[in-house]
């Protein structure tokens, strides 16, 4: 394949937090679609993994005004300023070149293989996105080894212990519609053709997922939404994961604001 | 020569200069040597290739079509195989209940199927005291042929009625079907299905609409949802269906959103996510359906043709002689408005705004069921709601209350029954005390109540299908003992569960992706018949219960042997599928762009696309379905044109129902007759017990027979399990009277029970009310499950249903205290 | 028994006494090893570092040690390449204490990664933008001068100085000290700024980001300015110890002086430009965030009172005794100014380290809480283990302190 400059597809995500039910699907199909480790005590939660994770948010009133909200948090593939300031935040820290971003997809990789576990990139992360192996998933007196590793996909490799690993946006689902693609003739994907686990497995159909290059595709036109948003706008970190919410609080909780920063969108519509 | 000797035995000799010379020689030549670096990179390869981190075998990638089992929600799904393993299950696209998402359980479902800590890995028999877990594998042959031995002998006895059944199968699937045959064709009365509100649900229909296949509701056509605490996005009915249909409601394209209204006494997912939640107090839902019911009357906002012509009871009429007051009169009377924000805690103008909004809207329906729906409903209640539904008339109709149709699939030739079996026939199955509703309502609570009173009616045999009761029936834990006290229990889970754990024998199942099965869904808004097939070969020695069931039934011989004239369970199977092919109507294909809504509201119907049995059997088998959209779309004067078939807002059927029986509820103060929706408050007095206990469902924990998936357990929250406590929610109000703070430790105790949780502070939850999470609390199972949490059954069924007799699991009397 | 070992003309304790004072330091020293064993078998799961505190214990007590430790590249820096030949006095000791808080250091660190085996993949798959590839390059290089300026004084020993060529090697070193002296001067400046830099790069975590100059944030210079601030007074601090200890004089008073009053002018720019770092960190970094400084400091036991106690009690007040000679020349204040300079650069690194992890930067995000394991501590505290264990050895059998002789006559 010809090397082109610049991101030749950008990836990218919307999720509809209006039509997001908070049914935690998209973290099992993560889980089960990237051969995640499973500890007996998943409440551990700092030393749980979950590529994709789901956050509890309340507007913060009373009773009977309460209302709840769920972000469905997978890596936000952040991207280079493009001021020509800075890269990723974990990508410019990792010692050794154990995550990049792919200037043709822009998706954030890591390479388990080489990861030493200086756990600087999760230091460097403000998403919280980015899982340490703190154990052995698989050794053999370990439960999650207890017949269940029969159901592990071999289009992910399993990781070891003491590497850092994350969402990837299903990169080998890239790679198995690109082979389809190429077989069939075709240079350029379709619309769909690539999806990540999540995406395809949201029963709300909450989660869209496509090119952020291509203005034909859903999520170039959904970004346009005056309800779209990032996670951390403002630290300039370049997401290409994007949430849509009718609702001032939730939006108002997608990132820290000084008193004049806000700017209210006006009506609901696109 | 002799200066040459003495340089080398100077080299040889060990001095100190020497050794020095050869140490530093060493260390810069094994430096350059290649030897240090490969060593170095080796070692570094071998983290990379550490032996015990498993490398997926890869292979041929495959995809089985099926159906998803796990509930009766009927969910198309797709195992994704490499070789022979599955590796992952996807959500069918071409399905039109699920088209392409899964609900979390269905998603970590392979979790079910290769956890061997789990799974009951061939027949068993017990060796060891109940409960210890120690059994002692058989063959099929040796288990089937001490399972017959007992029947025969029981049978021999006289006493085939005190073999008794308990089914979790899905309604309608034909393995539930054999089950019920083979009791019958043995001679018990015996044959129990678990509580759901499927069971409610089919009361109310034949008690109000005199339908005798249960209602449902078309969501996705309709405008406006007023929801009395059904869990919508909990699991409620169909999950597959309900989380798809809230994608579309809540699209920003579409224009035509449904508003929904959550009465509930929690910020649920459901709450939050509606449109408006309403509040009220936990067992004050009949009042306040009976509240709206009383602005509609008032205001004159209800159907006035509907309830001329298709309904009775409402006005004022004459029965057997005597002037009787109508359904219009009484709520007019007893629940005005401001009686009922009393009650219910919501405020007067939000009960007069809820009805002018519901009544005013174009196709509005009120729905009832709580939580998941997976425990039996309070039939009061659920008539109430549906007085709601009569009031606007929106019945029958794309967008509202449908009569459902069960999918028109051959009868199965009528058991055989031999003498032993008739005259056994005779004495009655197990019965609650004082039920009215036994045909309707689930009787597993039956069980323990005649064997813990001893009044008389005797388990000897006990067969547990599908099912886990010994867990999710919400009765403080009366049933688990009960268990202890039956001579034979016979278990047929391929999990090792906490009634399995207590059984004599386990016969185990297939789990739902190595086998053969079929269901209905009668939540559905059109009938619809689904079939899965095996998507990996069984991995243990299990059977298919149902053709365990046909080769018991062969070993036992004579008529039982002779009601089961078909070799297997697909045989069975088979036969039943032919009338669905015989109806000529009704599609096996989903086309995204037609849903069965959109059939519905459009009023035409799918073209049906079998062109002969064979194929369509073909079909089937590969875990295909078959769904006709208009099935439950009815002309109203084949519903309504007799007198008796009107939908009644007083229910005769009730009343003689009550009138028979035997054990009536006590009468009321109130002038309202017990067959009509009425509100009367809790009967006992809860001195001692100032709080009450909720217990709530979530999504992604399983709370029925099955385990969580350990895929689930990273989607819990640690406010809601931490190491090995659960939480209740309380609001912070609450917890400042008791001063607590989040995560004390404290003890719930009711009338049945005691737990100890912890406690989480939420502003969504009722003040005065304890939230308990239901799932929790295993006492089986793995390290994923064992002792994680506290199970709220054990608390409940202080209350009973007056009508029901079962337990009013949705409320219980608790207080709390501080844990030391 | 060793008294052949033991430098000429001086006093050392009998070997039986020396042995029982080694005993509680090779005690930490075991507990560090059974702890680092556990780590390097079972996982870094010994540990209470999680995927929120991805750094903890071990890298706060990383750049304390690196931080107390720059006095030997800055006191190298002031004898060889600046000419303040008082301080040759004190340099063995600056250089002895220095190997060891770097040596500590990296065998920390090592246990520290996941995958200690594919350590070396730093330097063969550098990612030149990463600040800690700066560090450990620097670390790993600064290390081998700090063995090369550690060998010389070690072949002082009596016995060994006896073998021709160790002599010579040791003595030929010392010519070209300068050189090493330049260099260590160089790879430490760097190394210490690219500690700082560490956390100054992370845009994405407002509260330890900063701007800067070029490539590199502010926190990188104030990271070697408060380094070449504290490492002397450490240095002092180990030195007066060990006179405690040894009951006597060993580094004339002259050498301590120039050292204190140097750190102390040290200390006193960085606390200015500290205070100008934070300003513009208040008024700059922490806005653009959207947040305002008490946001940080909402929840947990971190408070605002750290970076009071940062900049005052640890930094203005230390300064002051240093910087004034009459209190700089009273022992006891002269020990409490040089704690206190340590301390506030050991907090310093601590903010840098925990409370940066600690304070969530999604507004829905909980603050959260972290408590080292045994283990954690014990590897720590082996380290100073070590490091008492080293400076033990090198003090009783090598010449470390040149005016020892003089300062003690028989």
């Amino acid at each position: 394949m010809e090397k082109r400059e610049g991101h030749d597809n950008k990836y990218g995500m919307v999720i509809d937090l209006d039509k997001c039910t908070g049914c935690g699907t998209c973290m099992v199909a993560c889980a089960a679609e990237n051969n995640v480790t499973v500890r007996a005590d998943e409440s551990d939660k700092e030393r749980s993994i979950a590529w994709m994770q789901l956050y509890k948010i309340d507007n913060g009133r009373p009773f009977p005004d309460t209302e709840v909200c769920y972000f469905p948090r997978p890596c936000m593939h952040c991207d280079e300023d493009g001021r020509g300031g800075h890269h990723s935040p974990c990508v410019s820290v990792c010692v050794a070149t154990a995550t990049e971003l792919d200037p043709h997809t822009g998706i954030v990789s890591q390479i388990y293989a080489r990861c030493i576990g200086c756990r600087y990139c999760q230091a460097a992360c403000p998403y919280h996105a980015r899982y340490f192996n703190w154990w052995d998933g698989y050794s053999s007196f370990k439960p999650f080894s207890k017949g269940m590793e029969r159901s592990l996909s071999p289009e992910v490799s399993p990781r070891m212990r003491g590497v850092i690993e994350k969402c990837t946006f299903c990169h080998h689902r890239l790679m198995r519609a690109k082979t389809k693609a190429y077989a069939e003739n075709r240079r350029d994907l379709r619309e769909y053709e690539y999806i990540t686990a999540c995406t395809e497995a949201c029963p709300a159909r909450a989660i869209t997922f496509g090119d952020l290059n291509n203005p034909d595709h859903m999520v170039s036109r959904l970004i346009k939404n005056k309800n779209t948003f990032r996670l951390l706008e403002k630290l300039n970190t370049q997401p290409k994961v994007y949430y849509i919410s009718s609702k001032e609080w939730v939006r108002k909780l997608a990132d820290n604001y000084l008193p004049d920063q806000i700017k209210p969108v006006s009506g609901n519509d696109i | 020569m002799g200066s040459d000797k003495k340089k080398f035995t100077e080299l040889l000799s060990v001095n100190r200069r020497n050794f020095i010379k050869f140490a530093i020689g060493g260390a810069v030549g094994t430096g350059l040597s290649p030897l240090p670096w490969k060593l170095i990179d080796d070692t570094a390869i071998f983290t990379q290739n550490l032996p015990w981190v498993p490398v997926p075998e890869t292979g041929k990638f495959t995809k089985v079509r099926s159906h998803c089992t796990l509930c009766p929600g009927a969910c198309g799904i797709e195992v994704r195989k490499v070789g022979d393993r599955a590796v992952k299950i996807e959500g069918r696209t071409d399905h039109p209940v699920n088209p392409g998402g899964l609900c979390p359980l269905g998603m970590g479902g392979l979790q079910l199927l290769y956890n061997e800590n789990i799974r009951c890995k061939s027949p068993l028999k017990r060796v060891g005291s109940r409960s210890t877990g120690e059994f002692e594998p058989l063959s099929w042959d040796e288990a089937l042929r001490a399972l017959t031995h007992q029947i025969l002998e029981l049978r021999s006895n006289g006493k085939a009625g005190s073999i008794v059944a308990i089914d979790g199968y899905n309604s309608g699937s034909t393995v539930s079907l054999m089950i019920k045959r083979f009791m019958k064709a043995i001679g018990s009365n015996n044959y129990i299905r678990l509580p759901s509100m499927e069971g409610e649900t089919a009361a109310v229909s034949k008690l109000m609409y005199g339908s005798d296949t249960p209602v449902a509701y078309d969501l996705e056509n309709s405008d406006f949802i007023l929801s009395f605490g059904c869990g919508l996005l909990e699991g409620w009915g169909a999950p597959g269906r309900l989380l798809n249909t809230w994608g579309l409601w809540r699209s920003a394209e579409n224009r035509e959103n449904a508003t929904i209204y959550q009465v509930e006494p929690r910020a649920s997912n459901t709450a939050s996510k509606a449109d408006k939640w309403i509040p009220a107090r936990p067992g004050t839902e009949t009042a306040l359906a009976l509240g709206i019911a009383n602005v509609i009357i008032r205001e004159n906002l209800y159907n006035k043709t509907y309830v001329e012509n298709c309904t009775a009871g409402f006005f004022e009429h004459e029965a057997e002689g005597i002037k009787q007051r109508g359904f219009r009169d009484i709520i007019v009377e007893n629940y005005n408005p401001d009686r009922v924000s009393e009650i219910t805690g919501i405020g007067p103008d939000m009960i007069i705004s809820t009805a002018r909004a519901f009544a005013g809207a174009k196709t509005p329906i009120a729905i009832c069921g709580k939580g998941k729906g997976t425990l039996n409903g309070d039939i009061n209640e659920f008539m109430a709601v549906h007085a709601l539904n009569a009031l606007t008339g929106n019945i029958n109709r794309p967008g509202g209350v449908l009569i459902g149709a069960r999918p028109p699939l051959s009868e199965l030739p009528a058991p055989e029954v031999d003498e032993i079996a008739s005259e056994s026939l005779k004495k009655p199955g197990l019965t609650l005390g004082n039920a009215v509703l036994k045909e309707y309502s689930s009787q597993t609570s039956a069980i323990a109540e005649s064997i813990l009173k001893g009044d008389g009616q005797e388990v000897d045999t006990l067969l547990v299908f599908s099912s886990n009761p010994a867990f999710t029936i919400p009765d403080g834990g009366d049933f688990y003992q009960s268990l202890a006290k039956i001579p034979f229990i016979v278990s047929f889970s391929p999990y090792l569960d906490e009634t399995a754990m207590m059984a004599d024998l386990i016969l185990p199942d297939h789990t739902y992706l190595e086998k053969i099965d079929d269901m209905e869904c009668p939540s559905l808004q059109y009938s619809f018949y689904g079939m899965t097939q095996p998507a990996v070969a069984p991995l243990y020695d299990t059977r298919n219960t149902g053709d365990v069931i046909i080769r018991l039934a062969e070993m036992i011989g004579g008529t039982t042997a002779n009601s089961f004239p078909f070799k297997t369970l697909e045989e069975a199977i088979k036969s039943r599928v032919q009338g669905l092919f015989d109806c000529k109507e009704g599609s096996g294909k989903y086309n995204p762009s037609d849903t069965p809504s959109k059939f519905i509201s459009a009023g035409t119907g799918v073209t049906p696309d079998f062109k002969d049995f064979k194929g369509m059997w073909k079909q089937l088998k590969n875990g295909g379905f078959w769904y006709n959209p208009l099935s439950h779309i009815k002309n109203n004067a084949d519903i309504f044109n007799a007198p008796e078939s009107k939908f009644e807002f007083m229910s005769s059927r009730l009343k003689s129902l009550i009138e028979a029986s035997t054990a009536k509820p006590a009468s009321d103060t109130l002038e309202e007759p017990l067959y009509m929706p009425h509100f009367r408050g809790s009967e006992k007095s809860d001195e001692g017990y100032p709080l009450m206990m909720i217990p709530y469902e979530m999504i992604n924990l399983s709370s029925g027979w099955l385990p969580n998936p350990p895929y689930l357990n990273k989607s819990l929250f640690d406010s809601q399990l931490k190491g090995d406590d659960s939480f209740v929610e309380i609001n912070p109000e609450t917890a400042l009277a008791y001063k607590l703070k989040e995560g004390d430790k404290i003890q719930v105790t009711s009338a049945k029970g005691s737990a100890s949780v912890r406690v989480h502070l939420f502003d969504g939850a009722m003040p005065g009310v304890v939230f308990m999470p239901m799932g929790f609390g295993h006492m089986a199972y793995d390290d994923f499950s064992f002792g994680k949490g506290c199970n709220p059954n054990r608390l409940m069924g202080a209350n009973i249903d007056p009508l029901s007799g079962q337990p009013a699991w949705w409320y219980t009397p608790v207080k709390i205290s501080k844990a030391i | 028994m060793d008294s052949a070992l033991i430098p000429e003309g001086t006093k050392r304790c009998s070997a039986p006494a020396f042995f029982l004072w080694t005993l509680p330091w090779l005690l930490l020293l075991a507990c560090g090893g059974v702890s680092a064993l556990l780590c390097l078998i079972f996982g870094l799961n010994q540990t209470n570092m999680s995927n929120i505190f991805a750094f903890a214990l071990w890298i706060v007590a990383d750049l304390a040690v690196i931080a107390l430790g720059a006095g030997a590249f800055f006191t190298g820096f002031l004898t060889y390449i600046i000419g303040k030949k008082e301080l040759k006095d004190i340099i063995n000791v600056a250089v002895i204490i220095g190997f060891i808080c770097y040596s500590g250091a990296m065998g920390m660190l090592g246990i520290d990664i996941g995958q200690p085996v594919r350590g070396w993949f730093i330097f063969w798959h550098a990612n030149i933008h990463s600040m800690l590839v700066e560090v450990s390059f620097c670390i790993t290089c600064y290390l081998c001068v700090l063995t090369i300026e550690y060998i010389p004084i070690i072949f002082e020993n009596k016995k060994l100085n006896t073998v021709r060529e160790f002599h010579l090697f040791g003595h030929n070193l010392h010519h070209i000290m300068a050189i090493f002296a330049a260099t260590g001067t160089f790879l430490s400046f760097f190394h210490q700024g690219s500690l700082g830099g560490m956390f100054g790069v992370m845009y994405a975590r407002p509260f330890a980001a900063r701007y800067g100059f070029y490539i590199w944030p502010w926190t990188f210079f104030l990271f070697i300015l408060s380094a070449i601030a504290a490492g002397p007074c450490f240095t002092i601090l180990c030195t007066k110890l060990t006179e405690k200890i040894t009951r006597k004089k060993l580094v004339p008073d002259k050498a301590i002086d120039l050292l204190a009053k140097i750190s102390g002018f040290l200390l006193a720019l960085y606390i200015i430009l500290k205070i100008a770092d934070t300003a513009g960190w208040i008024y700059g970094v922490i806005p653009q965030a959207g947040q305002r400084l008490m946001d940080f400091y909402r929840e947990g036991p971190y408070g605002i009172w750290m970076l009071i106690c940062e900049i005052g009690l640890f930094g203005i007040i230390p300064a002051i005794l240093l910087l004034t000679p009459s209190l700089r020349k009273n022992r006891l204040c002269l020990i409490i100014a040089s704690l206190m300079n340590c301390a506030g650069i050991v907090l310093n690194r601590f903010v840098f380290v925990i409370v940066t992890l600690a304070i969530p930067v999604m507004p829905f995000e909980r603050f959260w809480s972290y408590l080292p394991t045994w283990q954690e501590w014990a590897i720590a505290l082996a380290v100073i283990g070590y490091g008492f264990l080293l400076f033990s050895l090198s003090y009783r059998y090598l010449p470390v302190f040149p005016k020892e002789r003089e300062l003690n006559p028989y």
